[in-house]
């Protein structure tokens, strides 16, 4: 360790001796050459520290069998990912996931769609209620979750409505059945989106001419007609921004299903993310860095589309 | 005529209707967090919705006897910390990547692009392994390492510069100026609206964090407001509930003060905020 650090430093100093005597700084030539690296240094230091050698360190230990305590591992190649890849509870991580995906896409797609709807009308108020949609977004993750933890537990807010709408017969947590609790934790996530995703609608929704709607409304087209003919398909690029960013973020959540479930019931809320942090804490880390390393072919495959999307898109603007 | 106003006046209650009920749902969880948390020590936590005797023993609770005033203290000190450090080193770094030509800066780019795909999930080992080889575990400074400079904010703050026309900074080195004064007498005033977004970006981002402080925080005394909340979390009987409600009223009482003091850029700043995912 140390041998490799002189070996950093020493060029280094010769350099900034180098740089440091008056004729060189007096010289414009080499000044400029550095200018750029000044601006960019003390970035380069943290996120070099604190990002890309984790990052790198990530790769390693899921080919090792690191052990973190005692700060060693062994190279074992690819037995981290023959050992996930046959756990059963990777492949219902990986289950859930993507329920969790599939549940919250569409809800997340079409209830801000509305709400930007509603707000983006010419009435009175209209500004006050875009404040009070957006209040879940500035909320911090982990007082939603325990507000909806809360609502959630047997004679809460949820727990009571269920049982006087008649859904059940007795008092019922839904984030305690293997059945519900996914979806239940998935409310708390679209709930959470709703103003955010709503803004995003907003900046579509102004783009589309007014004056379309107002001839729409001389030929007699209803509010609802207006809605499916004009304002949806004019929204479709929002609607794929929106997609895309629920599927980046939804595969990452933790805070919602760490704080209500832990996981359970039977790991029936464990996520690709849960697998990881229940491994790191175990200190299995290198089985956890293996099981990240699925995590970001995920997020880097869901990310390229985000930008293919997106450049398309600018495309069409500059069409 | 008459009916055609009549069926507006309809459609209007209708749709004022629609709206409230929304507000129902965005805004019912905190009023039902605002009545948990005046509700006195004798009454059950759910025999009624309203607090039958409201107190505010809770909120002095919380401050007295459950460290939240060492929890909020905390998370002052690394949001006060966290937030001009990612200004600064953000706003230098992201200067030379939009406006100088130099060898090397494409590769800088695509490594900092790179670098906000990658899930924290994934790197979150190595991280709390290294913070505790640098003797950063369990210090402010440690709870901060993931916000002092963000490829994000390299990223935002480069997309501003290069909205602004060069010709300013072209007359300002005819007249002699260098380009850190170039930097910060010319273009750091030009993109202020963007460094807001960014400061209310960090500031989210560190007041609210949770998984890291999680990781790197062992004692109790190192704890922000989430961690606090967290851990009285773990028994999550009738006591603590009223308790982790005045808490969580403590915690987004900053975030709902900032919103409302910077609500453009909230809004400016979620469709900026739409290239991170």
């Amino acid at each position: 360790m140390m041998t490799t650090e002189e070996n950093l430093v020493v060029p280094m100093t010769k350099k900034q001796r180098k740089l440091l005597s008056m004729s060189q700084l007096k010289n414009p030539k080499t000044l400029k050459k550095m200018t750029p690296w000044l601006f960019l240094i003390p970035s380069i230091i943290v996120l070099g520290t604190f990002f890309i050698i984790p990052i790198l360190e990530a790769f390693l230990w899921s080919i090792q069998d690191y052990k973190i305590i005692a700060g060693t591992g062994e190279f074992v190649w690819f037995e981290n990912f023959q050992y996930i890849f046959s756990d059963p509870k990777f492949w219902n991580a990986l289950k859930n996931t993507f329920l969790f995906l599939i549940f919250i896409l569409p809800l997340n797609v079409f209830l801000p769609m509305v709400l930007a709807v509603l707000v983006n009308q010419q009435i009175r108020g209209a500004k006050a209620f875009r404040i009070l949609y957006y209040l879940p977004v500035i909320t911090p993750m982990v007082v939603a979750a325990l507000m909806w933890k809360s609502m959630y537990a047997q004679g809460g807010m949820i727990s009571n409505a269920l049982l006087s709408l008649g859904i059940f017969d007795s008092p019922t947590n839904l984030l305690t059945s293997s059945s519900t609790a996914l979806f239940a934790v998935a409310a708390i996530t679209v709930w959470k989106g709703l103003g955010y995703y709503m803004i995003i609608y907003l900046a579509g929704l102004q783009s589309i001419p007014r004056d379309v709607y107002e001839s729409s409304s001389i030929d007699g087209a209803t509010p609802f007609q207006q809605f499916r003919k004009i304002t949806v398909p004019m929204l479709i690029p929002s609607v794929t921004l929106v997609s895309v960013m629920t599927i980046i973020a939804g595969m990452k959540i933790f805070e919602e299903i760490q704080l209500t479930t832990g996981g359970g019931p039977a790991g029936a809320t464990s996520t690709l993310v849960m697998y990881i942090y229940d491994n790191f804490k175990q200190l299995d880390v290198s089985v956890a860095s293996a099981a990240g390393l699925v995590l970001l072919v995920l997020a880097i495959g869901a990310s390229l589309l985000q930008m293919k999307l997106t450049s398309n898109r600018e495309e069409d603007l500059r069409g | 005529m008459k009916s055609h106003k009549k069926t507006l006046l309809v459609r209007k209650i209708f749709l004022y209707a629609i709206m409230v009920a929304i507000t129902l749902v965005t805004v019912g969880p905190f009023l039902m967090t605002i009545f948990m948390s005046l509700k006195s020590a004798s009454e059950g936590i759910y025999d009624s919705v309203l607090p039958m005797a409201p107190t505010f023993q809770n909120f002095i609770d919380a401050f007295a006897k459950a460290n939240f005033g060492s929890y909020f203290m905390n998370t002052v000190i690394v949001t006060a910390l966290a937030v001009p450090l990612n200004l600064l080193f953000c706003s230098l770094a992201a200067y030379p990547l939009a406006r100088m030509d130099f060898r090397g800066r494409g590769a800088v780019l695509a490594i900092i692009i790179a670098t906000m795909m990658v899930p924290f999930q994934l790197y979150m080992a190595p991280l709390f392994q290294l913070t505790g080889e640098l003797g950063l575990r369990n210090t402010h400074i440690g709870l901060i390492v993931l916000q002092v400079s963000t490829a994000f904010g390299i990223f935002l703050m480069r997309q501003a510069y290069l909205r602004i026309p060069k010709e300013l900074e072209e007359s300002a080195y005819i007249d002699g100026a260098n380009q850190f004064q170039v930097w910060y007498k010319v273009v750091l005033p030009l993109v202020k609206p963007t460094l807001v977004t960014l400061a209310i970006f960090t500031f989210m981002g560190t007041w609210g964090d949770y998984l890291w402080p999680l990781l790197n925080s062992e004692s109790s005394s190192m704890y922000t407001l989430s961690i606090g909340m967290a851990s009285l979390a773990q028994n999550f009987d009738g006591a603590n509930l009223k308790l982790i409600s005045a808490a969580s009223i403590i915690t987004t009482i900053p975030t709902l003060l900032i919103f409302i003091g910077l609500q453009k850029f909230f809004i400016s700043g979620a469709t900026d905020g739409a290239v991170k995912g």
